[in-house]
């Protein structure tokens, strides 16, 4: 890597070393709470999914309801997890690229836990009947503000960080973190008059949270995925972002498109007709910045297939990278005139957002997560038998939940078209896609509570006291690790 | 690329679609129009649908309870869905009982009262925008002794035990079937200790002296839903909502 480059000159490495340490509390604490979000969320989403097939399971506890359990399941991904994991990698990314110490670790660290606290208290809230009851902004009213402040004191210093940097060149990354920095407490501020201050009509307001649903996703954790890609395929094969042309225009199309998306839920009601095809027109377009964005980093990494073997951040970057042109290719297909009277009320967009948050966001940042920690702990990863399962459960397990949901669901609105069938059989064939997509998040959730084990393992220092990093192909010629398996055999044995 | 331009694109970019999409119809959907009745009406003035029940409430706890996740309440018209011919989805169809068609796609007023409108994720269960006039009409067709509350308390309760009424010359079949998935909400009944029947308390089979009686946030939901109606009041529907209007008489 170039990172540990002889080359690399001393003064360099230093600073590097002292921005790691002035973050390491707070970007370890993001990632590992995210983390712990994300098995919670992993396994309301098996609940919420099982629910759908037999709704008799858990009936007794009134707060694992269907419809609770699911908005919980969502909410502790995009808040829990989503937001937090987002946190860890725009204030250190940031603070790298801007090249300057975090002075206010401590405020950032007090603000997460206060951040961990809210995201608690509303789905506490949710789960007891006392949300919202507004589909896709669940929390009670009074959650956005306290999320809107612990947010500002968050990442301000990464604003503050970009505007007293030494001048110099502004890097890709950094376009895609200032962009969704901004964009985020804009959309929630906008959300949450719109929605909780104002007294709209009750159907703008149900269009406005489908809107703030929807640009979260294009407008923040889409930035911050490909801004963390935009970093990490340079700097783990050595080679420079394949074009700059390319970046720029997946930039300035991304930023065009996203605004626009979220809307195409209201389709066919009575608001304004041009704004949910609107958000539909977006939705498909967003395959222009999709095949940008893939173009240029699978250009940029494609030469050393080699180093997307070994190295688990480039492994899971790629993966990321490549489910966001499937995200793209599916976007088009599902959001066209005549699809959309199928997808518009069916399982399929359900695994659509999956494939958003899970397969596109939350494999970008499972990179980011793997070249961050060591860095910051100065430990290495413990075990490569870890990150492999976490990267096949992972893939097989967003796949499957994808393919169920989306093949699924077209089959349930297909159904519901087709007046020759009675309503009831399609009920039933839609509970019945249900039993995949709870398989599917076993997987998961097997997946994420070995990543879950392993960053705590890293988080209580006990990681590889190594200047080499854990590799993925155990039988690498130049395998700087030394004999094997001593540090796995140890690592699964204590597990 | 300067920083300025960087942040101006930014600023266009999400400010325009901001305005077009959020703000600009926020505001004029405030202060809509009124649907008037036609020339050729008979009736003058606007038609505005009726609904009367715990809404506000009762709107909060169906979205607090998470219903909108399996059930929508949103008729599309034709060219984004088969809604309108769904069952009894969108109104009464015209049959030996109902005089009048009174379907018609959803309007704006619909939702008049609510703090959202639950248009809703996804369709496990049959859409609600008309419930309560269909069930009404069920129940009443089916002779059936059952207040509309009642039936939808005992949904609420135990979604496979209630019957399941077939209406055949609609065709439609779906008010709750007994392989319905709709998962029980036990969490909206209470539990109490009663001698004899117990006034309010659900006709379910009571064992040592245990009956089920309904929380105040059941009848608050129920009340909700029962005033689900695309109701005209007895009025025919205006020209421009009448799904199936009357031939036009021909001229003399």
């Amino acid at each position: 890597m170039a990172e540990t480059n002889s080359t690399a000159d001393s003064k360099d490495i230093v600073l590097r070393s002292s921005i790691d340490r002035s973050l390491r509390h707070p970007v370890m604490f993001f990632f590992a709470c995210g983390s712990v979000w994300m098995v919670l969320s992993t396994i309301l989403g098996l609940v919420a999914s099982a629910k759908k097939h037999s709704p008799e399971f858990l009936t007794c506890f009134s707060w694992l309801d269907a419809g609770k359990v699911d908005a919980a399941h969502m909410s502790a991904m995009i808040y829990g997890w989503g937001l937090q994991a987002a946190f860890g990698i725009i204030i250190w990314l940031m603070a790298r690229l801007s090249r300057k110490e975090c002075t206010a670790a401590g405020v950032i660290l007090w603000a997460g836990h206060v951040w961990n606290a809210v995201v608690f208290y509303g789905i506490i809230r949710i789960m007891m009947g006392e949300g919202s009851g507004i589909t896709y902004m669940e929390f009670p009213s009074e959650v956005w503000p306290l999320l809107l402040i612990c947010y500002t004191i968050i990442t301000i210093w990464s604003l503050i960080q970009f505007q007293v940097r030494d001048a110099g060149h502004v890097y890709v990354s950094q376009w895609y973190l200032i962009a969704g920095l901004l964009w985020f407490p804009w959309i929630l501020v906008t959300a949450w008059v719109f929605v909780f201050l104002m007294d709209g009509h009750p159907l703008m307001v149900a269009g406005v949270a489908a809107w703030f649903k929807g640009t979260i996703f294009t407008l923040f954790f889409l930035p911050v995925a490909l801004g963390s890609s935009y970093y990490l395929a340079p700097k783990v094969t050595g080679r420079p972002v394949y074009s700059y042309n390319i970046a720029l225009f997946g930039f300035w199309s991304l930023a065009f498109l996203g605004p626009w998306a979220g809307m195409q839920k209201l389709v066919g009601a009575p608001v304004p007709q041009f704004i949910p095809y609107a958000g539909a027109a977006s939705m498909i377009l967003i395959l222009i910045p999709a095949i940008a964005v893939g173009y240029n980093i699978i250009k940029t990494v494609i030469g050393n297939t080699e180093v997307i073997e070994e190295s688990p951040s480039l492994r899971f970057t790629a993966a990321g990278i490549v489910l966001f042109l499937v995200f793209g290719v599916l976007s088009v297909a599902l959001h066209t005139v005549p699809a959309l009277k199928l997808t518009q009320f069916s399982y399929t967009g359900y695994g659509f957002d999956i494939l958003g948050l899970y397969g596109v966001f939350s494999l970008c940042a499972f990179g980011a997560v793997y070249f961050i920690v060591p860095r910051i702990t100065r430990r290495e990863w413990l075990s490569r038998r870890f990150i492999k399962w976490h990267f096949f459960h992972s893939l097989y397990g967003v796949s499957s939940v994808v393919i169920c949901a989306v093949v699924g669901g077209l089959s349930q609105g297909q159904g519901i078209e087709d007046l020759s069938q009675p309503f009831g059989t399609m009920a039933e064939r839609a509970s019945q896609i249900g039993w995949g997509v709870t398989i599917a998040w076993a997987f998961l959730l097997f997946a994420n509570l070995f990543f879950c084990l392993h960053l705590f393992l890293m988080w209580a220092r006990l990681g590889r006291r190594s200047s080499h990093p854990t590799l993925l192909n155990a039988h690498h010629p130049a395998s700087p690790h030394g004999p094997e398996g001593e540090v796995d055999n140890y690592s699964t044995a204590s597990s | 690329m300067t920083f300025k331009a960087f942040i101006i694109g930014l600023l266009v970019t999400f400010g325009i679609p901001w305005l077009l999409l959020v703000v600009v119809p926020y505001s004029t959907m405030r202060s809509l129009d009124p649907i008037e009745y036609g020339k050729n009406s008979d009736i003058s003035g606007a038609f505005v649908p009726k609904r009367d029940g715990r809404i506000k409430e009762g709107s909060r706890i169906f979205g607090q309870e998470g219903c909108a996740l399996c059930h929508t309440q949103v008729i599309r018209p034709t060219y984004a869905g088969n809604d309108v011919h769904r069952g009894e989805w969108a109104g009464l169809r015209k049959s030996s009982s109902v005089d009048e068609d009174t379907r018609r796609e959803t309007i704006a007023q619909d939702y008049q009262q609510e703090d959202v409108a639950h248009i809703g994720q996804s369709r496990i269960g049959p859409d609600l925008s008309n419930f309560g006039r269909r069930l009404e009409h069920y129940l009443r067709i089916n002779k059936s002794s059952r207040t509309p509350e009642k039936w939808s308390l005992m949904h609420l309760y135990n979604p496979k035990g209630v019957p399941r009424y077939e209406v055949p010359e609609s065709g439609a079949q779906i008010i709750a079937s007994w392989k319905s998935v709709c998962p029980p909400k036990p969490g909206l009944f209470d539990k109490v200790a009663v001698n004899g029947a117990g006034y309010g308390n659900l006709p379910v089979d009571i064992e040592g002296g245990i009956g089920i009686r309904p929380t105040d946030r059941a009848r608050a939901l129920v009340s909700y839903l029962v005033s689900l109606k695309k109701d005209t009041l007895g009025n025919p529907l205006p020209d421009a909502l009448n799904f199936n209007p009357k031939a036009p008489q021909s001229e003399e």
